[in-house]
């Protein structure tokens, strides 16, 4: 089963912390910057699979990982599964992200943290593998804005005619993009 | 879906971007704490805030929580957005809940209920918010709630295929963390089995897993699920990847289903039916022939989903371990792989090799790819591979190629990367000890390896380096020439004193006729040593000295000298000053005869598991190689001392010995045959000692609730009205991992109705001389007299231990002081006049009747000690309220010393019936 999900930057930041098991807050942080240093310092072209950190799980476990543009993606997994279909799972994971993001960027993980964590409970639930079908992952996510977007309509439309009036002030908001903050370069 | 960038919340959004242009961590700090400020008081003042805001916020707490903050509030705010009817609002709730809260919280029963309503609507996307819910957190409570609805969900003909999907894997889920709180109807078992012939490609894949485990739990119920999967394998395989349109990934057909499925199958034996066992043959081969086709893509997502399924249907093979035409295809395919460009596949070809290395179809045709395999080992890059080609030539290693491999490992060695030099020296033991034919060679290569990595040879190594040489008649003798030319080097590793200082200690007279090694030559060479190494050791180097006195009488004195010189016979260290005294007496008093009757050669250690093997497989719990899985069982009880020596005297060296094994471990232990098992399957039983020092809990809110040679346990509680926080802390003394580590907390009887328990599941593991930490809450519910138990067990060195002890929480920890003038206090005392209310009770007194000590106590009691309310200053008057769940207790005091008697008069009255005996009883010896 999977254990945890983690997505962070080249820097350290985490991106998205998903755990399938209880941790407590420190143990989460501990493990994110643990499996950071064993993954941050492997070079490109090395193989994406490696055993697991002191914390989490130890031998029996591994970390099986990709690194896209500013982001590392890390499935910590035991041994029941098989390491090529996870990794192929993290692509399937990116590429959805991509289809529901649109060219999907550092950014768009950040301003959109629940967005991801939905997608990423349509791909795997409870740590096992859910959905593998991009095509059927996307509709269903789709399926839930559309209903998200119809009760906005009815509830919502004071509050979004405010929110259109204050978005006026853009520029400062393209300010705030980083250059870390490309595109994931996806090699498909 | 370009509009969604546009419909952010932008509250969310500036405080974000606020946090990313923050410069340094303390600004951040700053900026979050004012946000959870604002958000604190959003919650808590403005009752009509609306589903859009409360989403916002919650959105933020998840941000900062992600940003690695504990947030401690705004559950109840996520648990009523459970119960909204919009779908935005629902699953905001269910986010929160899932991500940030922990699994022991009190809403629990409130989420369980609010879970319920959702899996019983009929809209599936509510159903399935629920569904993963229940998977995310997952825990007993949820098991036993929905131990009908979900399966229910999964079978049930009207269920959409989305939410089967989500309710076969989140049964799967409650499955693996509480399988026997999980009660499956056997007649579900063929509709559930039937799944796997479900037309949706995702309730398949989903059916499989949750298969899978079912079938791992119990085989023969599930039986029927191999003709199916064989089956849908079949068709998958043989089908082109335009068949499945959506499930086919990059031109291979469902690739996660049939890897699940091949899974699946190493549950079982090959098929008995000769018509399915041929399919799904025909299945392995086609799949192997697909690998020799020309890739449809150059995209390296295509071969990795072709080859997901390919090793998967390799480890098939190798599980069924029967057709050897298919065994030897298998392994060439995977040579192939270790050639190959790509990194991960050469590490799951080795990886995969290791397997096919044990059966013994094709141990030989493994044996093939030997030069490619430490090729790796020199070449690859990466450390990851580097340390599977160790674990393949470990595991290809036999008695034809023992010298070359182990040769070639030890050459690796000494540039070896440090994480996986301590296994290597471990792997390298063993094989050199395994195939030796020669023990000459065994005992080169230990000393070799002994030199190259001495900091990574661990204490089993060395042990077993001795064990062989004192079980070998036959290399006694050489043992003892390499080990004094091994000392002679400048320098010279700690390990390989000991080994030569022992060595020598037993047969340094085999070698004692040659010139270059004469007794004061072999002596002064040692005694060189001596000062650079640490107090272990030097007890070690102190008894070979005294094995000198006897083998070599002629260097007494010399030995004698050392014995008495303050550095020894006044040591620091009490197991040197020990050793020095009692050798140095030793050699005064005994005659020679005696003398040579105690320090005799050790006899032959008995045969039994290696302990390096113990080690490897601590190490790796996963590789085992051929021909060491006999054993699990533990060792026999091994055979006394041969009855000649005279046991007094013999008992008084075993006595030091034994004082080492503690600091030692394994060798030591062997050496004491009597205390072997010692520490096999011993219940610490509680003693009146512990039930003593739980006692002293009465008057502290931190202890050591038990130690022994092996753990120390302590305790700390924090109270809060009726509920108090536990941190138990696990200190593993030894220097072994202790492992299968689980405690168990519980009420007994009516406790149980008493105190709700709820403590935190503990790490499996604790490392050496590490410490675990558990955390946990009681509540009080009632009043309660007795004190709940606690079992912890764990495995130390293989052995099962086991210690139960009362639970030191007595009902004084749920006091609060309570303070009041003198008025109110008797007015209280008045009104608490009822016979059930009061005890009294007069006793001796235990300790010195100091004012000063009792009034302490009556303080770290946990009620108030009140000034000048007695006419008489000598006694003590104080109240207190006790908290409950339901109820508060007031209990007031008055304790009357009468120094002339030595005896206390204590009078308790408490609002609740019953209350003052308690407390009388925990306090009357006491004082």
């Amino acid at each position: 089963m999977i254990k945890a999900i983690l997505v962070f930057n080249n820097s350290a930041k985490p991106r998205l912390i998903k755990f399938f098991e209880h941790y407590p807050e420190e143990i989460q942080q501990q493990i994110v910057r643990e499996t950071y240093q064993l993954v941050s310092k492997r070079s490109e072209n090395v193989c994406n699979f490696l055993e697991g950190g002191s914390i989490i799980g130890g031998n029996d476990y591994r970390l099986i990982y990709r690194h896209y543009a500013t982001l590392y993606f890390i499935f910590c997994v035991d041994s029941s599964e098989s390491e090529l279909g996870i990794l192929d799972l993290i692509q399937v994971f990116v590429e959805t992200l991509d289809k529901c993001f649109e060219n999907v960027c550092e950014l768009d993980l950040i301003f959109h943290i629940d967005k991801v964590h939905y997608i990423l409970q349509e791909i795997c639930l409870g740590g096992m593998v859910l959905e593998t079908n991009l095509n059927e992952i996307v509709s269903r996510f789709d399926e839930q804005s559309k209903l998200e977007k119809q009760e906005a309509g009815i509830s919502a439309a004071p509050t979004k005619a405010m929110t259109a009036l204050k978005e006026m002030n853009l520029p400062q908001k393209l300010k705030d993009m980083k250059l870390s903050d490309l595109n994931l370069n996806l090699r498909f | 879906m370009p509009t969604m960038r546009g419909d952010a919340m932008r509250g969310l959004a500036v405080f974000i971007s606020d946090i990313r242009n923050c410069k340094s961590r303390e600004a951040e700090l700053r900026r979050i704490n004012k946000e959870l400020t604002n958000i604190r008081q959003r919650f808590r003042a403005d009752k009509t805030l609306d589903g859009y805001q409360k989403k916002k916020y919650v959105c933020k707490l998840l941000f900062i929580f992600l940003l690695g903050h504990d947030i401690d509030f705004g559950y109840m705010e996520a648990v009523n957005l459970l119960s909204s009817n919009k779908y935005t609002e629902k699953q905001i709730g269910y986010l929160f809940i899932s991500v940030i809260m922990n699994s022991s919280t009190e809403m629990k029963q409130l989420i369980i209920q609010n879970i319920r309503n959702d899996l019983q609507s009929r809209n599936p996307i509510f159903i399935n918010l629920a569904l993963q819910c229940v998977a995310n957190i997952g825990d007993r409570e949820m098991a036993v709630a929905f131990t009908n609805d979900i399966p229910r969900l999964l079978i049930s003909g009207d269920t959409i295929d989305a939410v089967k999907q989500s309710a076969a894997l989140c049964l799967l889920r409650l499955h693996r963390t509480s399988p026997d709180s999980l009660q499956l109807n056997t007649e579900w078992t063929a509709r559930i089995i039937h799944l796997l012939n479900d037309q949706h490609l995702g309730v398949a894949t989903a059916a499989v897993s949750l298969i899978d485990a079912l079938v791992k739990r119990n085989p023969d119920e599930y039986k029927g699920c191999v003709n199916l999967a064989v089956s849908r394998l079949s068709r998958i395989v043989t089908s082109s990847y335009t068949d499945f349109q959506d499930y086919t990934y990059y031109f291979v057909p469902a690739p996660w289903l049939c890897v699940k499925l091949l899974r699946l199958l190493q549950n079982y034996p090959p098929p008995d039916d000769p018509s399915i066992r041929s399919r799904l043959n025909e299945c392995l081969d086609t799949i192997l022939n697909k690998a020799q086709e020309p890739l449809k893509s150059k995209k390296v997502q295509h071969s990795n989903a072709r080859n997901a399924v390919l090793f998967e249907a390799i480890n098939l093979i190798i599980h069924m371990d029967c057709e050897s035409s298919l065994l030897v295809r298998a392994c060439n395919q995977l040579g192939q792989f270790l050639q190959n460009r790509e990194t991960n596949l050469r590490y799951l070809a080795l990886e995969s090799m290791c397997l096919l290395a044990a059966s013994e179809f094709s141990h030989e045709a493994v044996k093939k790819h030997q030069d490619t395999v430490i090729n790796a080992l020199k070449s690859e890059r990466d450390v990851s591979v580097r340390q599977r080609a160790v674990d393949l030539l470990y595991a290809m290693c036999d008695r034809s190629n023992a010298q070359d491999l182990v040769q070639e490992m030890l050459t690796y060695l000494e540039t070896a990367d440090y994480t996986i030099r301590e296994e290597m020296v471990l792997k390298i033991a063993i094989l050199s000890e395994k195939y030796a034919v020669d023990y000459k060679w065994y005992l080169d290569v230990m000393l070799k390896l002994i030199r190259i990595a001495g900091d990574f040879v661990s204490e089993e190594v060395w042990y077993r380096v001795i064990q062989v040489v004192v079980n070998r008649t036959d290399v006694q003798s050489y043992a003892a020439k390499i080990a004094f030319e091994a000392l002679q080097a400048p320098a010279c590793h700690e390990n390989m004193v000991k080994v030569a200082g022992y060595i020598l200690g037993e047969y340094g007279n085999l070698i004692a006729l040659d010139p270059r090694s004469t007794p004061i030559i072999q002596f002064d060479l040692l005694h060189s040593k001596y000062h650079l190494c640490s107090p272990t050791t030097r007890c070690l180097i102190l008894s070979t000295y005294m094995k000198f006195v006897n083998l070599f009488p002629e260097i007494k004195h010399h030995i004698q000298d050392i014995l008495r010189h303050d550095s020894n016979h006044r040591s620091s260290d009490v197991e040197i000053q020990q050793r020095a005294t009692e050798y140095l007496k030793l050699s005064e008093v005994c005659n020679p005869t005696v003398l040579a009757t105690i320090l005799e050669i050790m006899p032959p250690y008995p045969e039994k598991q290696s302990p390096l093997l113990v080690r490897l497989k601590q190490k790796k719990p996963l590789t085992e190689p051929e021909g060491v899985t006999e054993s699990q069982s533990p060792p026999p009880p091994t055979t006394g001392h041969n009855g000649d020596g005279p046991k007094l005297t013999e008992t008084a060296l075993h006595l030091n010995q034994q004082h080492q094994q503690q600091q030692n471990g394994l060798l030591l232990s062997l050496d004491t045959p009597e205390s072997n098992g010692y520490y096999e399957e011993s219940t610490s039983k509680p003693s009146s000692s512990t039930l003593q020092s739980a006692k002293k809990f009465l008057f502290k809110n931190s202890d050591i609730l038990f130690e022994n040679d092996l753990i120390q346990i302590g305790i700390k509680g924090e109270t809060i009205k009726s509920t108090i926080h536990i941190e138990l802390y696990y200190g593993n003394k030894t220097t072994l991992q202790l492992t299968n580590f689980s405690t168990n907390i519980f009420a007994l009887g009516e406790l149980e109705s008493e105190l709700r328990i709820n403590m935190e599941p503990v790490k499996s593991t604790i490392d050496p001389r590490a410490q675990s930490k558990q955390t946990g809450t009681i509540d009080c519910l009632a009043d309660f007299r007795d004190l709940p138990m606690m079992n912890i067990s764990f495995l130390y060195n293989n052995m099962l231990q086991k210690i139960d002890c009362p639970f030191p929480i007595y009902i004084n920890k749920f006091i609060e002081k309570a303070e009041m003038d003198s008025n109110n206090f008797f007015l209280r005392w008045r009104n608490l006049e009822k016979p059930s209310q009061e005890c009294q009770k007069i006793f001796p007194a235990k300790f010195p009747m100091i004012h000063e000590d009792c009034r302490q106590k009556l303080d770290d009691f946990g009620w108030s000690c009140l000034m000048g309310i007695d006419v008489n200053a000598e006694n003590f008057c104080g109240a207190g309220i006790i908290h409950t769940t339901s109820q508060a207790i007031g209990c007031l005091y008055r304790l009357e010393p009468n120094k002339q008697a030595n005896m206390y008069r204590l009078t308790i009255r408490a609002s609740k019936d019953g209350v003052a005996n308690r407390l009388v009883e925990l306090l009357d010896d006491q004082f």
